[in-house]
């Protein structure tokens, strides 16, 4: 028996850019960044002064919880009746996230205040099962945590749960917050752009960190009357060579990305338009440049990235870079690159700076890539 | 005042956490990345972090560090003349 | 007949560590991921047999990286500051990072924070969807004093590996086969660490 397609029927997030997805259309559009001075903690200690800071209280104990839950709730709202006419054992949840609320762990440790729920949701598995709960899933549950690419493996984990019979419906939620524990982390690193990110660019040097809660209802497509893009196909890798430096072929990410085409029955030549992971350091940017060449050739699509409005999200970026691909291909314009200015020698051709409008895009490619090795290729597809 | 490498050495396994290797094992000219002891760019990071704590010698560019960090040689010769006595 | 099959089983605990010979930087790796490489290593899998980038490697630990995370936390204030080593090692998926350095597997990867029962159903949906021929599949869990106190759970520090095959083998797996450490004390009773 044939698989099921599976659509999004809903989307929500809070990031850099405001709350709410007109705000994230509305900036992809106009090439707006989020990244600012960071105001929640001292910085003199930190390479980079600059992030993406979503607006939320920045004295909240359990900020993981709050972005969670203000993205499912907009995703939720905007899926619909549809959704809420599919039984909760039918309903499944699916989190991504590298560090869960760890803002608990910064406050047991120093003293302040810190309340159990917020303490309970330093464990990824607690934090998607309360979400569950607080959202009607009765059906089953997973926290995915493979690095930065973990929100496409979310949203892989969601589409399979739905092909398999196991749902009819997935919320797949990705969050990361903005720490102290991050940024000192990325410092020790020396990983931080000391300007704020500038994916391609041919003087970019780093990182900038940020937070966000994105969210997407994911649906068995029969179930969802309305046009809407599907989740075609995933293909995932392991580099192999080294914990937090990528293959520097590219060979690992080229390898995901054929394996999303096999699985999704494309060619190379079938893909619009890119979304690259492009978090602005030396060798990301590098790599991937490498492997989009292994790829497309000469005859690569127009390619872009939003980690110059949003910083890099962690465990929340496949999943709202997926929503800027969804807003893309239904508001029908390629979005910007903001932090490019001049484009490094290696880089794409068709690296888009501005955002322009495109007639259609058909079949677009997410990509990301993690510590770890860990690479991660997405097709999304217009029906 | 001349650090001496049997000393660095030392720090530097300890630091880096190596197994099943002495510091008579370790050639003072032998490359310490790439080749040699097989060192990568957590190790230079972590040798930053050593360079501070135990020598008070705080490295803002990594690539100010570059050639000091090319043997045990180098680096001791390094610590020696930037160390604050 | 059973189409996937488990041809291999290990545990490893924390006693087993100091005897580990997995080579001269295995010391600067975190606990969990020197339990998950020491725990597959134990199952003395060829690797050689099959497509490096069709063996796919599947892991869960209970806790997280939590156990890493607050020994890099409480290392913040030192001189030189926080240790560059122990923040890359502040994610589960460094310990699947480490096993597909160590034994060059290129294949598709599934890491997630919770209990055992996940792993097995993945990894043999990876198996069937044609998305690998074979896949490392891991439980770790990993829980220091320090972590503990601040998690209330005890200290505990152990992994389970089981290979898992396309094909018939010593023992067919079936659906409802999800518990690891059922299994692994089933299949490999006194099966400790070389």
């Amino acid at each position: 028996m044939r698989e099921p397609e599976v659509v999004i029927a809903g989307c929500g997030a809070v990031s850099a850019v405001g709350c709410g997805i007109e705000p994230l259309r509305a900036a992809l559009r106009n090439n707006v960044s989020g990244l600012r001075t960071i105001e929640k903690f001292s910085t003199p200690r930190f390479q980079s002064n600059i992030a993406g800071a979503a607006p939320r209280d920045p004295d909240a104990d359990d900020p993981a919880w709050l972005l969670a839950a203000e993205a499912l709730q907009q995703a939720r709202t905007a899926a619909g009746k549809t959704l809420l006419a599919i039984p909760p054992g039918k309903t499944g949840l699916v989190l991504s996230t590298t560090k869960a609320n760890i803002e608990a762990l910064e406050r047991v440790s120093t003293g302040r205040p810190c309340s159990e729920a917020a303490r309970r949701h330093l464990r990824a598995d607690l934090l998607a099962a309360d979400l569950a709960e607080a959202h009607g899933v009765r059906g089953p549950v997973q926290a995915v945590s493979t690095a930065c690419v973990s929100g496409l493996v979310a949203i892989s984990q969601g589409a399979k749960l739905i092909r398999r019979g196991e749902a009819d419906a997935v919320l797949v939620v990705g969050v990361d917050c903005l720490t102290e524990f991050v940024v000192a982390g990325f410092t020790a690193l020396k990983a931080l752009d000391p300007q704020g990110c500038r994916p391609f660019d041919r003087d970019r040097c780093g990182l900038s960190p940020g937070e966000a809660g994105a969210a997407v209802v994911l649906m068995r497509a029969d179930l969802f009357a309305q046009p809407a893009i599907t989740v075609r196909a995933f293909g995932g890798s392991n580099d192999a060579n080294h914990l937090t430096g990528p293959s520097r072929d590219g060979s690992g990410l080229a390898q995901a990305i054929h394996a999303a085409l096999g699985a999704a029955k494309l060619s190379s030549g079938e893909i619009d338009f890119v979304h690259a992971h492009g978090t602005g350091t030396g060798y990301n940017d590098a790599m991937e440049s490498l492997a989009l060449k292994t790829v497309f050739g000469g005859a690569c699509p127009p390619v872009s990235g939003a980690k110059g409005m949003l910083g890099h999200t962690l465990g929340a970026a496949g999943v709202i870079e997926t929503i800027g691909c969804v807003l893309a291909m239904l508001h029908g314009f390629l979005p910007g690159t903001p932090g490019l200015t001049h484009a490094a020698d290696g880089t794409p051709t068709g690296l888009v700076r501005e955002p322009r409008p495109v007639a259609r895009l058909k079949n677009v490619l997410k990509l990301n890539t993690g510590f770890g090795g860990m690479n991660g290729a997405l097709i999304l597809s217009h029906v | 005042m001349q650090i001496s490498t049997h000393e660095l050495k030392s720090k530097i396994i300890e630091s880096l956490k190596l197994q099943d290797i002495t510091p008579e094992q370790i050639d003072d000219d032998a490359p310490l990345f790439g080749t040699g002891l097989g060192l990568d760019s957590i190790d230079a990071l972590e040798l930053v972090v050593l360079l501070e704590k135990d020598y008070g010698i705080v490295i803002k560019d990594i690539e100010e560090g570059r050639p000091a960090f090319r043997s045990v040689r180098t680096l001791a010769d390094f610590i020696t003349a930037k160390c604050p006595q | 007949m059973s189409d996937i099959s488990i041809t291999a089983a290990s545990t490893v605990t924390g006693a087993d560590l100091p005897a580990a010979r997995l080579g001269q930087r295995f010391g600067r790796l975190d606990q969990q991921s020197q339990l998950a490489l020491l725990a597959v290593a134990a199952l003395n899998i060829n690797f050689d047999e099959f497509p490096r980038d069709r063996t796919g490697i599947c892991l869960a630990a209970s806790a997280g990286s939590l156990s890493t995370d607050v020994n890099y936390w409480n290392g913040r204030n030192g001189i030189g500051g926080p240790s560059p080593t122990l923040f890359a090692y502040t994610l589960p998926s460094a310990a699947v990072g480490e096993v597909a350095i160590h034994f060059r597997l290129t294949g598709p990867n599934l890491c997630f924070v919770g209990d055992d029962q996940i792993v097995l159903p993945e990894a043999a949906d990876l198996i069937r969807r044609g998305e690998a021929d074979a896949c490392v599949c891991i439980f770790c869990e990993v829980v220091t004093a320090d972590c503990g106190k601040m998690i209330s759970a005890p200290a505990v520090a152990s992994a389970h590996a089981l290979f898992l095959k396309k094909g018939g083998g010593l023992h067919g797996w079936r659906e409802f086969d999800r518990d690891m450490k059922a299994l692994c004390a089933l299949i490999s009773p006194t099966k400790s660490a070389g």
